[in-house]
């Protein structure tokens, strides 16, 4: 590597570290590390060098109920699951889902035609097939999810908004929706939307999943389709 | 000011996570979850989202604690970048929904008086020599980003630079720094 590269790769390695990356340069490094080991090296380094920096902040007794709710949730970790989206039954649900969107879409489109919408998903529950919540793009940077009815959250839940690629590794979370609510979502940091893309709803803790995956159990899924 | 801490041995507490020793994180947890929780709450500044991230770091510690490598770096450093990483993530996602504007009064307001803690260091890590070397506005740069968190524009409204110095001071002292850990 010559030095002019190797010194650009530090520094953002360096940027990495102190957190100041704008949200798409830190996607990029987080997923650069997994295959860079330059640069992976770089940031380990970082991490070493700027450590002792932790102690300026002055240390904060937590409160008594936090070491019981992490070991709550260690203890719904213990419980083995499936990943949902491994799941044949939720596959074979998708296929009446997208029949559901169809009909839904079709009715939509009847009754009010919006000119600009790309990509409609309509988000149906895993048992019943009832559709509870519908995704439609407005334009390309935002989505919108509307709800059709309110569902009822047990209390110290909350329901997860995932997305999904076909080519995709794993579920992106999109945040955390109240019932009954639209919740709209900026898409910068995503890939652009594609045909088929999984969009669901999980059941997860209030503070939303504490591994960054779905862990609860689904309450609703969809898959886009694209809107000619 | 806390002082570095020797005697916890962080590798072996990671290895007995690896291995399910729920008294092994437990014992990381009274150790040093007040530091973590200052830590995350410099960023956060907020409470409950502190104890969120918190939570959510040693869910990450447990669930990983297998897939740490000493090669690459000490053990209670992979604890702290895990929280830090952590608490970034969570203000990112905030933030990007924030109004500029507010973001800067909110950060103002939050910052005021803790700004005093960087001359109080006593820090006798090399890096705080380095830190002393650098000019007091690019010091102030790296503390903001590093210890609360600070995007470049927040900075460059605390600081009353204009963001493109900004960003060629944090290039430059990164530069300074490692030249003078070397």
């Amino acid at each position: 590597m010559n030095p002019d590269t190797a010194e650009a790769l530090d520094t953002l390695a360096g940027e990495f570290v102190l957190g100041v990356l704008s949200p798409e340069q830190h996607a990029a490094v987080t997923e650069r590390l997994g295959t860079d080991p330059y640069l992976r090296a770089a940031v380990d380094a970082w991490e070493a060098r700027l450590l002792e920096l932790t102690a300026l902040a002055a240390a904060r007794p937590p409160s008594a109920r936090l070491w019981g709710r992490i070991q709550r949730s260690l203890s719904e970790l213990a419980t083995p699951s499936v990943k949902w989206w491994q799941r044949l039954g939720l596959w074979q649900a998708l296929s009446t889902a997208g029949l559901a969107a169809s009909v839904l879409l079709t009715f939509m489109l009847l009754t009010t035609p919006p000119p600009t919408t790309q990509f409609v998903v309509v988000l149906v529950a895993p048992s019943s097939q009832a559709p509870g919540w519908v995704v439609q793009t407005s334009d390309s940077r935002m989505i919108e999810l509307i709800p059709l009815g309110k569902d009822a959250v047990p209390e110290g839940m909350a329901l997860q908004f995932w997305t999904k690629g076909e080519q995709w590794r794993a579920p992106v979370s999109l945040g955390l929706v109240k019932p009954g609510e639209p919740y709209r979502v900026p898409l910068q940091s995503l890939p652009p939307l594609e045909a088929n893309q999984l969009f669901e709803l999980t059941l997860e803790k209030s503070g939303g999943s504490p591994t960054g995956l779905p862990t609860g159990p689904v309450k609703f899924i969809g898959r886009a389709v694209k809107v000619i | 000011m806390n002082s570095p801490v020797t005697d916890f041995d962080f590798d072996r507490c990671l290895k007995a996570c690896a291995q399910g020793d729920r008294r092994a994180l437990q014992a990381l947890y009274d150790h040093e979850g007040a530091r973590l929780l200052g830590v995350a709450r410099r960023i956060a500044r907020d409470d409950a989202t502190a104890e969120d991230i918190v939570h959510d770091a040693f869910i990450r510690i447990w669930t990983r604690a297998a897939s740490f490598d000493p090669a690459r770096g000490s053990a209670r450093g992979w604890i702290y970048s895990i929280t830090r990483h952590l608490a970034l993530n969570t203000i990112r996602d905030t933030r990007r929904e924030a109004v500029l504007d507010d973001a800067h009064l909110d950060i103002s307001t939050a910052l005021h008086g803790e700004l005093d803690d960087i001359d109080l260091w006593s820090g006798s890590a090399k890096i705080y020599r380095c830190l002393e070397q650098l000019q007091p506005a690019p010091q102030r740069c790296i503390l903001h980003a590093y210890v609360d968190g600070c995007s470049h524009a927040e900075i460059a409204g605390l600081l009353g630079a204009p963001l493109g110095t900004v960003k060629a001071w944090i290039k430059r002292s990164l530069k300074a720094l490692r030249e003078c850990l070397e």
